[in-house]
């Protein structure tokens, strides 16, 4: 199949509040997306629905051309703060996974975790948290999943335990071509690892895309002072954001094409440039599909 | 083997540092037609890169005709980049290394060596373009 | 699922059954004394050779009243024990039950252990299963200890029916514990933490004895009533084992004249009657009971109240599990 994972206008409301609205995505399979938004977007919402723990209350969700129930075989799932048994040790863990797992790499577990000098006999309440992560992953990655969820990883982590994990992250990706789907609020780290990108905000999709496309349709323009929303330069689909000083303008933009004209200097966006210009103004988005708000541009610059 | 590492603060991106330090190191011959690059999922892991990535970097070197891929085995270096032998490189270093010595007591910083040499360069080397041989074009 | 259920909670397990032990290890000393002075000091031989019938004669110094208080003389003061004992079907309810489910949300341990390869459902009937089992094998042991620990004080306080005596025998201790461990399995489900599931499983438990005890137990059956003119010489034995549930004095229009309790004239006294219209003959004791017969069926009945209350508990924390968690 094609898409890992894929909603169709899904909602979770919680009493009158919906968590999750209007959401329709797709995840390719063979990329590492990432999730991001602020705090009660919606992320984990999502990643709940997506693995079973909570039933929608609108819309559809199918992981692996199949409902959460019957697909859970092939996906491995890490919540938040890597939930483990603390009295366990982690061979206690990997024997749990065994008895209640049909796909399960015992030998592969315990390597990983010997490599990582993690101690396997030691109760895992008594390691650290980085240590925890790492063990949790392990575990995810012992049922050999073709879907791998991970919600917010490696937030409470300190910046090497951070960058292990993603090594071993990244090192299961390249041996089995594991989807991934990680969310985060940590977009520094997205970029070395991402290639897809999920934006949520306010419990909508945001942004989805390709982050090499992404970044390649982004620029910043700057340029001599003009009014404020004048009108549209030409290659620009739409603009973010616009900024003004005295003597100078600078739009954040999503491009269609190349912007010649010489009064304005393009300049890339870094990955989480460009998630922070979105988050700020929830009323724009970069969507596949037709545009939702924006100054489109009505002239063509031909070459 | 070569061992890469990233610059994170560079715009440039990363497949594109990866190809380049691909092709320094042909340059400088620290690999030779023949030897394997690291496999992909070493280098994805060594860096916590997307190992699409590392392919990507990859494929590119392969569409320049610098490295073939061989399915279940790994990428393998086809050509080389060094040009002239490295005595010659020795030597060439060793002037550069007094020149650069006068130019800074001549006053010039950093910044200025490198402005002088890149205009320089861009000069001589498009004279060269029209006449010789060149580093980076295809031979093959 | 059951290799999970026993390495997450053989220390718990463990505890209990110490404890139990340490309970039993207790007991047994004092009930040996109880039933070595029951058998060796008079009351079995008074009980035995008078047969224990429904009425004696005072006159002829029938009763064994006697013996039975120099024997709740010196072991009275215990059934307040009774108390403490009544209690620990309660406390298995606590320390197995409600942890259960509530430390496992508490701990967020359900987002590992539900995303594995096994349903909610046999999760949760395996867990709730193997653990229920666990505190019905403890309990077995202790009602086992309790019923032979409480028999001496039972025969010499009078009734088996009666209130503590009643509820430290038989069967009903098993299925106080089953009720209190699935009391403590649906509160963690509700609330999904282990404290308020605790102080649910506590509050649940008494109210619940409390009401059946209170409001039940006396009318599971029927009660007998038996009048006894006042004027009588024959005294109804009160070690028969009739559990009284109300006795009072009417006269011959059926006014009440004394409540809760009784008045006995021998028919001497009528001849020199000290205080007329005390010993009227005319007037009655009205008792209420229920016959000492009638102990194992109530014992059943009781017992299939809170088995029935249980296995709705545990389908209701099932339900929950499955379908109000995330």
């Amino acid at each position: 199949m094609s898409t890992a994972l894929e909603t169709r206008g899904l909602g979770k409301r919680y009493g009158r509040n919906w968590a999750l609205r209007e959401c329709s995505l797709a995840v390719p399979a063979g990329r590492v997306a990432g999730l991001v938004g602020p705090n009660g977007a919606g992320k984990t919402t999502l990643l709940h629905l997506a693995v079973g723990l909570l039933r929608p209350d609108a819309g559809s969700v199918r992981v692996l051309g199949d409902t959460p129930e019957t697909g859970l075989p092939r996906i491995g799932f890490v919540a938040q703060d890597a939930p483990l048994y603390r009295d366990f040790h982690a061979a206690d863990l990997i024997t749990m996974g065994q008895k209640l797992n049909k796909r399960w790499d015992s030998g592969f577990a315990r390597d990983r975790l010997t490599q990582l000098r993690i101690p396997l006999d030691r109760k895992v309440g008594k390691l650290s948290a980085g240590q925890r992560a790492q063990v949790a992953l392990a575990l995810a990655l012992a049922r050999k999943p073709d879907l791998l969820l991970l919600d917010e990883p490696v937030a409470s982590l300190d910046p090497l335990a951070r960058r292990e994990f993603l090594q071993v992250l990244m090192g299961g990706v390249a041996e089995h071509g594991t989807t991934v789907l990680l969310s985060s609020h940590l977009v520094a780290d997205l970029e070395r690892v991402c290639d897809y990108l999920i934006v949520l905000n306010e419990s909508r999709v945001q942004v989805l895309g390709g982050v090499e496309d992404l970044l390649a349709t982004h620029k910043v323009l700057v340029g001599p002072r003009r009014a404020d929303r004048a009108g549209p330069v030409a290659g620009v689909a739409t603009v973010i954001r616009e900024s003004h000083t005295d003597r100078q303008t600078s739009l954040l933009v999503r491009t269609h094409g190349p912007v010649l004209d010489p009064a304005w200097m393009a300049r890339d966006l870094t990955l989480e440039d460009l998630v922070l210009a979105y988050l700020a103004e929830p009323s724009s988005g970069s969507l596949p599909g037709p545009d939702r708000l924006g100054i489109e541009n009505g002239m063509e610059m031909t070459s | 083997m070569i061992e890469f590492h990233l610059d994170g603060r560079s715009k440039v991106a990363t497949y594109l540092q990866l190809v380049q330090q691909v092709k320094q190191s042909l340059r400088l011959g620290l690999i030779d037609p023949g030897d394997q690059l690291p496999r992909v999922r070493e280098v994805a892991e060594a860096l916590a890169i997307n190992p699409n990535t590392v392919l990507k970097a990859y494929r590119q070197l392969e569409l320049e005709h610098l490295v073939a891929a061989r399915p279940g085995v790994g990428t393998f270096v086809t050509r080389s980049l060094a040009g002239p032998a490295l005595a010659n490189q020795a030597a060439l270093r060793h002037e550069l290394i007094g020149w650069l010595s006068r130019a800074r007591t001549a006053g010039l910083d950093q910044e200025d060596v490198v402005a002088l040499v890149e205009t320089t360069m861009r000069a001589t080397f498009q004279e060269g373009l029209d006449g010789g041989a060149d580093e980076g074009v295809d031979t093959a | 699922m059951i290799w999970l259920t026993w390495r997450q909670h053989r220390l718990q397990a463990a505890y209990l059954l110490l404890g139990t032990l340490a309970v039993s290890a207790a007991l047994f000393p004092i009930g040996r004394a109880m039933h070595s002075a029951f058998d060796n000091d008079g009351l079995a031989e008074c009980l035995r050779t008078n047969g224990n019938p429904e009425f004696i004669r005072p006159a002829e110094g029938m009763g064994c009243g006697e013996f039975a208080d120099l024997f709740m003389g010196r072991f009275g003061s215990l059934l307040p024990l009774g108390i403490l004992l009544v209690l620990l079907p309660m406390l298995v309810g606590l320390f197995l039950g409600a942890p259960l489910v509530a430390r496992e949300v508490e701990q967020g341990t359900h987002r590992l252990v539900w995303t594995q390869g096994v349903s909610r459902l046999r999760w949760a009937t395996t867990k709730f299963g193997l653990i229920t089992l666990f505190g019905l094998a403890l309990a077995a042991g202790y009602a086992v200890l309790l019923t032979w620990w409480i028999e001496p004080l039972a025969a010499a306080a009078g009734s088996r029916l009666e209130w503590l005596v009643f509820d430290l025998q038989g069967v009903v201790p098993l299925a106080y514990t089953l009720f209190a461990i699935a009391l403590g399995i649906a509160a963690g489900a509700v609330s999904r933490k282990l404290l308020p599931a605790m102080g649910i499983t506590l509050a649940g438990f008494v109210v619940a004895r409390v009401l059946v005890a209170w409001l039940g137990r006396p009318r599971y059956q029927e009660p007998i009533e038996r009048r006894i003119s006042v004027v009588t010489d024959r005294l109804p034995n009160e070690l028969h084992g009739e559990w009284n549930l109300s006795s009072g004095v009417y006269d011959a229009s059926g006014r009440q004249i004394v409540a809760n309790g009784n008045r006995y004239c021998p028919p001497e006294a009528l001849a020199n009657d000290r205080a007329p219209g005390v010993c009227d003959p005319t007037t009655y004791n009205l008792e209420v009971y229920q016959p000492a017969g009638r102990f194992w069926t109530f014992q059943w009945i009781e017992a299939g109240i809170f088995a029935v209350l249980a296995a709705a508990l545990l389908a209701f924390a099932v339900y929950r599990v499955r379908n109000r968690i995330s």
